[in-house]
This record gives C-alpha cells, structure tokens and sequence, in this order.
C-alpha cells in the first residue's frame, strides 16, 4: 500500500464547493460545501449512492455541468487558475480533454455511432496533440493507442463503427479517446457499472496499467465500494453532496469511522452470509432542496446520536489521511463499534 | 452492396407491377361512359360494337396482358375526354417535365432555406432565431396555404414587377410559383431537422465530444448535423413526390401547364386510360423515391448492414 506522502503535489485543490441546480423554481443543492484535494499521480475514488452528487462534482471539474446547474461558491483550483470562475466554452475548451478527460458510464452510447472507431480517437489525438502532423502518423498514433487499450488488430478495427464492438471493447475504444487526448486528470465516472462483471476486473485492470504508462491521475466515481477497492489510494465517501469519509483505502476498508462508511461496506455482496439477506440501508437520501440540518445520514442511521439531528458534525481528523465528519469522533461521544461484519474486512483481504 | 440492391429494385419492379394490375382492374370496374364521347345517343348495339373494338370485352387477364404489351411499348392508349384520341404518353410528355423542374427547383430552394433553418434554429435552441423560426413554421403550417399564395403571388408581382403568367422561357416568371412550392417544405425540413438535432445533442456521444474538448461548432456540425440528417434522408424523396403532386393551386395560380389537378380532372371525367398512366407515373415515383430514400439511409448510416438487412427477422 502507497503512503500519502509519495503524492506531495496537489494537482486539483477544491475549495468549499456549491453546485446548485434550479429545477422548476426550486433550487436543489447537489453538492455542500465540499472540499478535496486530489494528489498528482494517484487513484481517487469517489464512494457514494445515487444522486450523492459524486457526478456532479466531477462534472463541475470540465464545466460539463447541465444548463441549469451553476457553482455557487467556491474554488477549483488546477494549475493556478480557478476553473469555478470560467465562464466561457473557450476557457473551458483549454481544460477539457487535454488537461482533465472523461470515460463516462455507458459505453454503449458514448461513441458516435456514424464514425469509425478510428476517426474518432483521431479527432482527439488531432485537437490535443498538434505535433502530430500528416495522416499516416495520426493513424499511427491511433494504432497505437488501440493496442495500448488491448484492442488487437488495430489496423482492422481502425474501420469499424462502435455497433460492431462489444460493451467491453467499445469502453476500452472511450478509454482510448481519452488516452489520445493526453490529459493530466483521468475522470472515470462509473466506468464499469454497464459492464458485466468479467469485464468489470478486466476494465479496472486495465485502467491500472494505463494509470502507470501515461502517468496518470485517475478520479473514480462509483457506488461500488467492490469496484475500486483494488485499485485506489484513497477513497471518499460521499453522501448527500458532502463528503462524509476520506482516506486511504486502507483507512476505509479496515478503519472506518462513520456510520454511513459502516453501512455501505456492511452492503458489500462479499460480505453475505448464505441463507442470509444481504444487508441493506434503510430509508432514502434526504432531499436537497431542503437545507440539512445537522448529520445528513442521520434519519437514516439506527444508532444516531441526539447531536446528529441538531449540529452538523466538524471534519475530526483521524490521522494524517484519515478524515471523517461524524459526532462519534467527538471525546465525549459514547464508543460505537462498527457493525460485526466489517471488522474483518482486513481477513477477507478485500484490498487484494 | 450489389446484391443487395438488385434484390431491392427488383423488389420495387414488382410493387409497381402489382399496383399497375391492382389499379388496371380496378378501373375495368369504373363505368363505360368515359369511353365514348356521346355515350348517351349511342344504341345498345354501337356500344357493344365500341367496347370490343376496344379490346374491352376479352376476358380480364387477357386485357392485362395486352396493357403490359403496350406499355413496354410506351403506349398508354388515347384520352377519350381530356384530349379527345390524343394518345396519353402525348399529353403527359408536354406536361411532366414543366411539374418536375418546377418540383426539382423547389424542392432545391427548400434544401437550401429550410437545412440552415433547422440547424440553426436547434444551435441556438430557446433564443430569439429558435423562436423566430417556430414562429415561421407554425405561420406556414396554420395558415392555410392557399392564403399566402395569394399574397405572394399580389406583392410579388406588383412589387417586384414580376410578371403574373407562367412562361417557361422567362425565368424571372418561375421566381414566385417555387417560392411558394417550397415553403411549406422549408418549414417541414426545418422542423424536423432541428427537433433531430436537439435530439441527437442530448446523446452521451455528444457529451463526450464535449469531454474530449472539440469546439461548439465542431460538435454541432461534424456530429451532429451529421447525425441528424440521416433520419432526414428518408423524407426527401416523399416530399418530392408531394410536390410534384400537390402543386394544384400553385399551378393553376400561374397558369402553369403542369400536372397539378390533372388526376383530378381525368377521375371526373372517367378517362380511365389517362387515370391509369397518371397513377402509374406517381406509383413509379412514389416506389423510386422510397428506394432512394432507403440507399441514402443505408449509404449514410453503416449500422444498417444490407446484408444482414435482408435475412434477420
């Protein structure tokens, strides 16, 4: 397991986020007040259910925001610049594929499906590598991206529309879109959940591979604590549009300190019991077009404190890595051991 | 490919020959008045003696027969009522290719107004050139047609001095019967095409375009547009083929010796041979234009596989 240290440079800073949506008059807060910084060079995940506002945040990162979406307070802070201050498509389009790329979530509609696989990576590798100059060394460079993805027969499949690949193929294809834009920050926005699962391992598989070759730093988005847990330094846990959990993954895994941190790995399938139904969380998201008082999971949350309906917990700080924002971290809170199931997570070596 | 496109043509020819049988014995059920011009003085005895002096009497197949013989010869046999014994392929030879150039050039002008209009209406959906557009579509689509035909056809010629009968050799006299010819097609392009586009722009390919750092009008355009238009394809020959038909007024507005309301003319008048050449003339384009629409679609489109086209479901 890495230790923070080896990642000293902050790449990404965001400072004391909001992103409001106006939806049919009301306005919906989809993410509070977040703060983050990612590390040059790591593996970010990004934990939480739907609609916790994982997506959102990233999203907010390329200025790919819906129309009705707009960052109300805050900072992103990437090479000196804020990009919550851009307001032109120009100054996005600076940023956008050639600084932080995206692999969205359903491969089978993010490929346009009246072009050539090939055109397709060519049209990044065009826009964002301009040193690449003529044709033939385009289609190279295609080639040889195609490969770097484990696409073989590249010099074939240049040819091919995205209806004659595979679900898996066809993400590898995204995956080498975004390679061929040659960014920084690799956004993977639940870049698995319409796979199947063999393809699943494969995909994170190669995701890592790629992670070391080009030197990459990947954010995560996922629901599936299984998914990432592999592959990611640190995990976030994010509910309600605020992160409630952060740490390395092996903070998380084996030391978690919220209850809703409890309760997502207490739902992971591996953790079932045979004849036993598998665990499930109780309840639904608060809604965000209310302000939240006190610990959004709190409703939710069998064991909640008196404080948790009243206070928003403060960010108490574990360890170096480790942060939670949870009153059980308080002194004088009463000693709550997480649930039986996750305490042997550790023997179960989920990390791999 | 090949393959494929004789199966379809071949396909198409035997529509045709269906819809000519199909039409053929229908009309031998139409009334035998509209075969003789004084039908009413003539005896019992003379009309027998004109029906199978006419090939009318022999048994059904056999006049089918002898209707496919003449045909391949480009005989349709003569109009009994339109042109008194003027063979049909006479009449229509004069007026086909006035109704096509003028359906050609409309539909030209329309491909030309109504393609930017769509486009740019779904690129700047929700402002004021999206409005205006609706506005212009909803305008030619309400009102009925015959209203704005007038009008333009009194403010075009008194102000621009255009000249108000049709004469195929001024061109300036053309102007104002395919502007009106292609309005209505300009609104149907532009409606259609921007609500495609605005469909095509909430796809996930779209975003990720985006994603991937391609300017607006790149996206707009290369992917799209492109896209958008595909769907599209399919309705450019059925319009044709409206158009060519359904310039009546238009025609008769100007004077234009075309084919407009010449179909309706022929049924009244139960002059069946002109009947079944008019029919067979719009079947053949109408068939025609669905098989181009079908090769564009399969040209632009690679997901549709002719081949696998033909044996799945």
């Amino acid at each position: 397991m890495k230790e923070n240290d080896n990642f000293s440079k902050v790449i990404l800073s965001v400072r004391d986020l909001n992103i409001k949506f106006t939806l049919r008059g009301q306005v919906l807060h989809a993410v509070r007040n977040v703060s983050l910084d990612v590390y040059k060079g790591e593996s970010i995940a990004v934990v939480g259910e739907s609609g916790s506002g994982k997506s959102v945040l990233t999203k907010s990162f390329m200025g790919l925001l819906d129309g009705n979406g707009f960052i109300s307070s805050g900072e992103i802070l990437y090479n000196g610049k804020d990009l919550a201050k851009f307001k032109t498509e120009k100054e996005w389009q600076g940023i956008r594929g050639s600084e932080i790329a995206m692999i969205m979530q359903d491969p089978m509609t993010s490929l346009n499906p009246l072009k050539t696989i090939g055109e397709q990576i060519a049209e990044a590798v065009r826009l964002h590598q301009p040193d690449i100059k003529g044709r033939e060394a385009v289609r190279n460079k295609v080639y040889s991206y195609l490969q770097d993805v484990g696409i073989r027969d590249p010099e074939r499949r240049y040819k091919q529309y995205p209806h004659e690949f595979s679900g898996g193929m066809r993400q590898r294809v995204v995956i080498a879109i975004a390679l061929a834009c040659s960014p920084e920050i690799l956004i993977c926005d639940e870049p698995t959940t319409a796979l199947d699962v063999t393809i699943q391992a494969q995909i994170m598989g190669l995701l890592k591979e790629l992670k070391a070759k080009y030197d990459l730093t990947i954010i995560f988005i996922t629901h599936d604590l299984g998914v990432v847990a592999n592959i990611a330094d640190r995990v976030a846990v994010m509910y309600a549009g605020d992160f409630v959990e952060i740490g390395t993954a092996e903070d998380v895994f084996y030391d978690p300190r919220h209850p809703y941190t409890w309760a997502l790995l207490s739902s992971l399938p591996q953790l079932g019991q045979k004849g036993e139904e598998l665990f499930t969380i109780k309840g639904t998201p608060p809604s965000l077009y209310k302000t939240i008082e006190g610990d959004a999971f709190a409703p939710r949350n069998p064991k909640a404190l008196k404080i948790d309906f009243l206070m928003a917990p403060p960010c108490f700080e574990i360890s170096a890595t480790h942060k939670a924002k949870t009153w059980l971290l308080d002194p004088r809170a009463p000693k709550l051991e997480p649930p039986e199931g996750i305490r042997n997570l550790r023997n179960l070596e989920v990390l791999g | 490919m090949a393959k494929y496109l004789v199966k379809r043509v071949g396909r198409s020819l035997l529509t045709l020959a269906l819809i000519i049988c199909i039409v053929f014995i229908l009309m031998r059920q139409m009334p035998i008045e509209g075969y003789f011009q004084n039908f009413d003085k003539l005896t019992d005895a003379q009309i027998q003696a004109g029906l199978k002096e006419q090939g009318l009497l022999d048994p059904l197949p056999v006049q089918l027969v002898h209707f496919f013989q003449n045909m391949f010869q480009g005989d349709f046999g003569v109009s009994h009522s339109y042109r008194v014994n003027v063979p049909v392929t006479e009449i229509l030879k004069d007026k086909l290719p006035v109704s096509i150039r003028l359906g050609c050039l409309s539909i030209l002008v329309a491909m030309c107004l109504g393609i930017p209009l769509g486009t740019l209406m779904a690129r700047y959906k929700g402002r004021f050139f999206d409005k205006f557009g609706t506005l212009f579509i909803v305008f030619i689509q309400a009102v009925p047609a015959a209203v704005y035909f007038l009008f333009i056809q009194m403010y075009g010629t008194t102000l621009l001095n255009i000249p108000l009968l049709f004469n195929p050799n001024n061109w300036r006299s053309w102007v104002l019967p395919v502007i009106s010819m292609s309005l209505g097609n300009i609104a149907y392009y532009g409606m259609w095409l921007r609500r495609y586009m605005v469909d095509e722009s909430n796809k996930d390919y779209v975003s990720l375009a985006k994603a991937k750092g391609a300017s607006g009008g790149r996206i707009m355009f290369r992917h799209i547009f492109r896209n958008a238009f595909v769907p599209m394809v399919q309705y450019l020959p059925s319009s044709f083929l409206n158009t060519v038909i359904g310039s009546i007024y238009v025609e008769s507005l100007y004077s234009i010796p075309g084919m407009g309301g010449l179909l309706v003319t022929v049924i009244k008048d139960n002059d069946n041979n002109m009947v079944q050449a008019i029919v067979l003339l719009y079947a053949t384009v109408g068939v025609i234009g669905l098989l181009l629409g079908d090769i564009m679609m399969t040209v632009l489109d690679p997901r549709i596989s002719l081949g696998r086209k033909e044996g799945g479901r």
